[in-house]
């Protein structure tokens, strides 16, 4: 309750402090707000707390561990992308909006009735689609914000669909009244269109091939800074209420739904890291990046019934904070280059912004899962964990994807080092260069920390 | 597996009122269209608009100003329609009730203030 709390009010604070013409405090405002947040789900540290009547939404350690997961990249990306606010005449309503969908991303990831998910997808999908379209005099922006609208009401209709005819077959939008019907009485007709249904809405909100189309358009219209948002809060929170579905209501239909989930899981890692080759254009390439990596916690959904949620929640983590940092560095590569997103646009970073190079080839490294970067641990997770339920076929196609992956991180390693003559400084803000060093010394340190997942 | 097949009796009259109603709606078209005299002038095929002679275009541009101002009162609508239901119930809610309803309130007026401040509403 803490949380949701502090977070809704900080949203309001924030446009209080704009009426007030405080904007000066509005930044230290979020900060301290977002780590009440933190410290709040440590306060709640198994209280399993009950919200709005019976069993509509649970604080529990996994709630409690998303929502401190998600905060925690919230502030990172704030922090780090301070001057792209201080430049925005609107920034009261990107920093509202922002905490808003953060609402949004804690009911997703703490619901144990299927109302309460339709409800916190809306609250996050909604602020998003105005992020998406936040550059107001760039038609890619317009567009990105417009498919992104059209194609998650469509999802989200999908998804509605679906847990009506879940609740026609079984009476209930409880979670564990919905698991006991399914280990009871097994799934008939009605529940397995229901279920089927749910699953394609959440595959086209989390971007799974064959629903994956609007990802790239989205993900390149949208301004960079909010695709870093994107990529981060946004897939984390979609995939903690994912997981969650399995792991304490549809467990049973695992058994027929698991070869579903295997093939897309393999399609998306085949598609997006084959069309991901052939870009040209980085921020494309990273929207592709990101549905690879949405196969790979995909898997993790397919073995919810056994597989230990925190190893999702250090993937979600660990993905964040890599993609984090390599959205940001794009911004400001291109912000000085005229919106340059191509590889070109890279070249001689090195000696342009050492910290910014530094911190986009770890962060590269990681997503393509190179030790002793955290990337490895948590790809190691998920490939030992579907290695023993025996998906060998699958954790084949995985290992030579990320192979693949790594020939196209790399052309973004290379064109950083190749270095351009007379070329200025990439100057960045204080609170960037130390959150960029934070964000890398975490993407070596929590390699390290993966023993205690 | 049969158990929630015969669910699906429950839904039974749901179907048949939908046949009906489309039913109505095909069934009267036709047999107007079929039935009655069919004498068509320009005058009477021309959009009805309470009996002016229509001008123009629809489709020409409309100001944004429109859309802001119809878009911010759909939520001050939607503010008013939560009252009612809470209405209903004022007595048996009591204090707690009028807080909460107060809180709600509170909400929306920094909403409202915000808006101003941003001149959401300045028409020039």
């Amino acid at each position: 309750m803490k949380e949701l709390v502090i977070t809704s009010l900080l949203g309001i604070g924030v446009l209080a402090f704009d009426i007030l013409k405080l904007r000066k405090f509005i930044l230290p405002l979020i900060v301290v707000g977002l780590l009440a947040v933190v410290g709040a789900s440590i306060v709640d540290w198994g209280m399993n707390e009950n919200l709005f009547g019976k069993n509509m939404i649970i604080m529990d350690n996994y709630a409690l561990g998303f929502t401190s997961i998600l905060c925690l990249l919230t502030l990172a990306w704030i922090l780090t992308s301070t001057d792209y606010f201080t430049n925005e005449i609107s920034r009261t309503d990107l920093y509202a909006l922002v905490l808003f969908a953060l609402c949004g991303g804690y009911v997703m990831c703490s619901y144990t009735n299927l109302v309460m998910l339709f409800i916190g997808i809306e609250i996050l999908s909604i602020p998003m689609y105005v992020l998406a379209a936040s550059n107001k005099r760039d038609m890619l922006s317009n567009e990105a914000g417009f498919k992104y609208f059209f194609l998650g009401a469509l999802a989200s209709s999908i998804l509605l669909f679906g847990i009506a005819l879940v609740y026609g077959a079984t009476g209930s939008f409880q979670l564990d009244a919905i698991k006991n019907v399914l280990a009871t009485a097994g799934s008939g007709t009605i529940m397995t269109a229901g279920i089927l249904m749910i699953f394609t809405g959440f595959a086209f909100k989390v971007g799974i091939a064959p629903f994956h189309m609007w990802t790239p358009d989205v993900y390149q219209g949208a301004p960079t800074v909010i695709t870093g948002l994107m990529s981060t809060m946004v897939k984390g929170a979609a995939f903690a209420a994912f997981f969650r579905l399995y792991y304490l209501g549809f467990t049973p239909t695992l058994e027929f739904t698991a070869s579903i989930f295997a093939v897309l899981a393999g399609l998306s890692l085949i598609v997006a890291n084959v069309m991901a080759t052939i870009q040209v254009n980085a921020k494309r390439l990273l929207a592709y990046s990101s549905i690879s990596h949405a196969g790979f916690m995909l898997a993790a959904v397919m073995t919810a019934d056994s597989m230990n949620p925190r190893m999702l929640m250090y993937y979600v983590l660990v993905y964040g904070i890599a993609s984090l940092t390599s959205f940001n560095v794009l911004y400001h590569v291109s912000k000085f280059q005229n919106g340059a997103e191509g590889f070109d646009a890279f070249k001689g970073l090195v000696k342009r912004n050492p910290v910014m190079a530094g911190a986009m080839t770890l962060s590269l490294l990681s997503m393509a899962g190179i030790p002793p970067l955290a990337g490895f641990m948590a790809k190691y997770f998920v490939i030992s964990h579907i290695l023993e339920r025996g998906y060998t076929w699958l954790v084949i196609i995985m290992v030579l994807t990320s192979a693949v992956a790594v020939y196209y991180y790399l052309r973004i390693i290379v064109s950083m080092l190749t270095p351009i003559e007379n070329a200025g400084r990439i100057v960045s803000t204080d609170s960037n260069r130390i959150g960029l060093l934070v964000l890398s010394i975490a993407m070596v340190a929590m390699f390290f920390l993966a023993a205690f997942v | 597996m049969q158990n929630d097949l015969s669910h699906l009796q429950d839904y039974l009259p749901v179907l048949v009122m939908a046949f009906v109603a489309l039913g109505f709606v095909v069934t009267t078209m036709v047999l107007t269209h079929w039935l009655g005299p069919k004498r068509k002038t320009k005058i009477k095929s021309e959009a009805f608009e309470c009996g002016i002679e229509s001008q123009g275009n629809a489709r020409s541009p409309f100001s944004i100003k429109y859309f802001l101002v119809a878009i911010l009162f759909v939520l001050f609508d939607v503010e008013v329609i939560f009252m009612y239901p809470w209405a209903v119930i004022f007595k048996d809610l009591g204090l707690f009730g009028l807080l909460e309803m107060f809180t709600f309130m509170g909400l929306m007026i920094v909403g409202l203030i915000y808006i101003i401040k941003r001149g959401a509403l300045n028409w020039d």
